[in-house]
């Protein structure tokens, strides 16, 4: 034992790790390897599973540089990525800095867990009671719009092009109960205490304080959320599928269905899994730029 | 507690509670320790400040609870309309009714609860099979040096980068092929794979960390490499399992998609799909379809209730890892 700590170099190699990794490895390239190898290779084929495939080299790519709805689709996530970074991360960060002004510990934490119990509840039945909110006949919004009088207001607000994408968005208003809701929390919370009671010294008030000190110190986390939000919005179709299945009139039509509807609706896989390569690739794209970005930044401010 | 704004050097303050009378303690001004002159004239002010903290407390709690009430509303409302039949749904819309109908919870019951135990039987097997590869492959990446280490970890790492949806397609066709489609497997499966992923890079974090004297000198006591990993690292790494643990149970209760392709029989689809064809199913019968929806997340509100601090980390990791 001794021996070896002196000489890690020769120390003898463990072959039984292999072993205790082998199970992994092989679920690994069964299940996540090689489905994720085989849609970006049948990109270029024109896919028939259990038959024959040809290869149709970019076919399928030049398909989709004509393919209007998936434009569209991307026009509905460019709108969904601007509300998402916008209106869905202010009312959070109202939250926060509210909760942050609170005096007493007790009354932060009995604010924050209600704040995030809707987190608790399964996403689904979030989307599936936000559909009923909008119901035309029985919901809530039309209901509430009839009982102060304002019976002109009431609309079809999932079925009408024009609002749908917008009602889709405030699913879940006011959007506390979220990621950027705690991780704006927790930015406030690592303040130090001195930093306050400097600026405060210095006459700096509430609005002054929130500028110079606030959000400066949560610009890092601000970042992080930022390439999240681009993932997220990319893979957005939960709400899509559920409460009005891209339509009406592709208004909210988004890459995920348009994908799905290829695949499972026209049955072409190998445009489907073209698709799929293209959402990874922007993923990818989006990350691996972010972290290019987030290093040389941070190697700006060191340096 | 950074923020008092009213009081900015009173970091040890002694009124944090807005209720204490202000006399007995010392005022911001003397916590310097200024003479007992100063205290008692600095009274007034004291109690001036203790009553602005107050009304601070009183608008930006009330700010609060708008936003608290605004985000809670639909699951009150669901709450509240499960105990009605249709008649009284119409009737009194927005308040309680009496007698409160029970009986919806039944019916939602029948419906609902094969989902339920899909998704238990889903969720308790995902967590079981990811746990075991993960925690064996970050043992091992975290405390053992070997030819290869590094690139294989990587290779792992690396499927972090690629989002569950973009394999949706190939997976789907691989099933199929493999002629696993619409049985209770082809949904454990991609979670299995997922975690294992998630679940091998933060634990091997966690792992790496602990100090290897610990591990020294329980080899020194004899104890064998398999004997280490079971009474030594699995109760060591406790929280960042029930992390994964945590993460992999929300996952198979958000996942959509999956289940909604792979799955026909009904009692094979987990909560999501599952609660999305009951929603349809039972269309304007308000009562035993809200009673449904309530009956869908109470297991998760138990999670909530009784692993909050894991059930938020679970959250921050959930999203994070992407999915």
């Amino acid at each position: 034992m001794i021996s070896r700590k002196a000489s890690p170099g020769r120390r003898r190699v463990p072959w039984g790790v292999y072993l205790v990794l082998l199970p992994t490895f092989v679920v690994l390239a069964v299940f996540a390897y090689y489905p994720a190898l085989s849609g970006m290779l049948h990109s270029f084929y024109e896919w028939r599973p259990g038959f024959s495939s040809p290869f149709v080299g970019l076919e399928n790519f030049v398909t989709m540089l004509g393919d209007d709805v998936w434009w569209e689709s991307f026009r509905n996530v460019g709108i969904i990525f601007i509300w998402a970074t916008t209106l869905m991360w202010a009312f959070p960060l109202l939250a926060a800095e509210l909760v942050m002004s609170l005096s007493s510990e007790r009354l932060r934490f009995v604010f924050r867990t209600l704040l995030i119990l809707p987190l608790a509840f399964p996403a689904v039945v979030n989307v599936l009671l936000w559909q009923f909110m909008y119901d035309p006949r029985d919901g809530v919004i039309n209901s509430f719009l009839r009982a102060v009088g304002l019976d002109g207001l009431a609309h079809n607000w999932i079925g009408d092009p024009d609002t749908a994408l917008a009602a889709l968005m405030t699913v879940g208003f006011p959007w506390v109960a979220s990621l950027p809701f705690l991780v704006f929390l927790s930015a406030l919370q690592n303040v130090p205490a001195e930093i306050y009671q400097a600026a405060a010294v210095d006459g700096a008030g509430r609005l002054r304080r929130f500028w110079s000190i606030d959000l400066p110190m949560m610009l890092r986390d601000v970042k992080l959320l930022l390439v999240l939000a681009v993932i997220a919005v990319l893979q957005y179709g939960l709400q899509a599928h559920i409460m009005t299945k891209g339509g009406p009139d592709n208004a909210t039509q988004v890459p995920v269905l348009r994908m799905l509807d290829a695949a499972f609706l026209d049955t072409s896989w190998g445009y489907a899994a073209a698709l799929g390569t293209v959402l990874f690739v922007l993923t990818l794209g989006v990350s691996v730029g972010a972290l290019l970005i987030g290093k040389r930044g941070g190697k700006g401010a060191t340096a | 507690m950074p923020l008092r704004e009213e009081s900015p050097n009173a970091s040890p303050s002694p009124n944090a509670s807005p209720d204490m009378d202000p006399s007995p303690s010392p005022s911001p001004f003397t916590d310097t320790g200024v003479g007992v002159g100063a205290r008692t004239a600095s009274r007034p002010a004291a109690r001036n400040r203790v009553s602005r903290t107050r009304r601070t407390d009183l608008v930006v709690g009330g700010l609060l609870s708008l936003l608290a009430f605004a985000g809670l509303f639909p699951y009150l409302f669901m709450f509240v309309a499960s105990f009605k039949d249709n008649e009284q749904f119409y009737a009194s819309y927005w308040t309680p009714a009496w007698p409160v109908h029970l009986g919806n919870y039944a019916v939602a019951w029948e419906k609902v609860s094969p989902y339920l135990f899909t998704s238990f039987v889903v969720a308790g097997l995902a967590t079981a099979g990811a746990l075991v590869l993960a925690t064996a492959a970050a043992h091992v990446f975290a405390r053992f040096r070997f030819p290869g280490r590094n690139v294989l970890f990587g290779l792992v790492a690396a499927l972090l980068m690629v989002p569950s949806i973009t394999s949706l397609i190939p997976l789907f066709i691989l099933m199929r092929d493999l002629e696993i489609l619409d049985t209770r497997l082809v949904l454990i499966i991609p979670h299995i794979t997922g975690n294992t992923v998630f679940g091998i890079v933060v634990m091997r974090t966690y792992m790496a960390q602990l100090p290897e004297e610990i591990f020294e000198a329980a080899r020194v006591d004899g104890a064998g490499g398999i004997r280490v990993f079971v009474s030594l690292m699995l109760p060591l790494a406790r929280p960042v399992i029930g992390t994964v643990a945590l993460v992999t149970v929300l996952g198979v209760w958000n996942d959509y998609f999956w289940p909604l392709l792979t799955v026909q029989t009904d009692e094979f689809r987990t909560i999501p799909a599952g609660l999305a064809f009951f929603a349809n199913q039972n269309a304007q019968q308000w009562g035993p379809l809200f009673a449904g929806y309530a009956l869908a997340s109470l297991p998760l509100l138990l999670l909530f209730t009784f692993l909050s601090k894991w059930f938020l980390a679970g959250i921050q990791g959930g999203i994070v890892s992407g999915k």
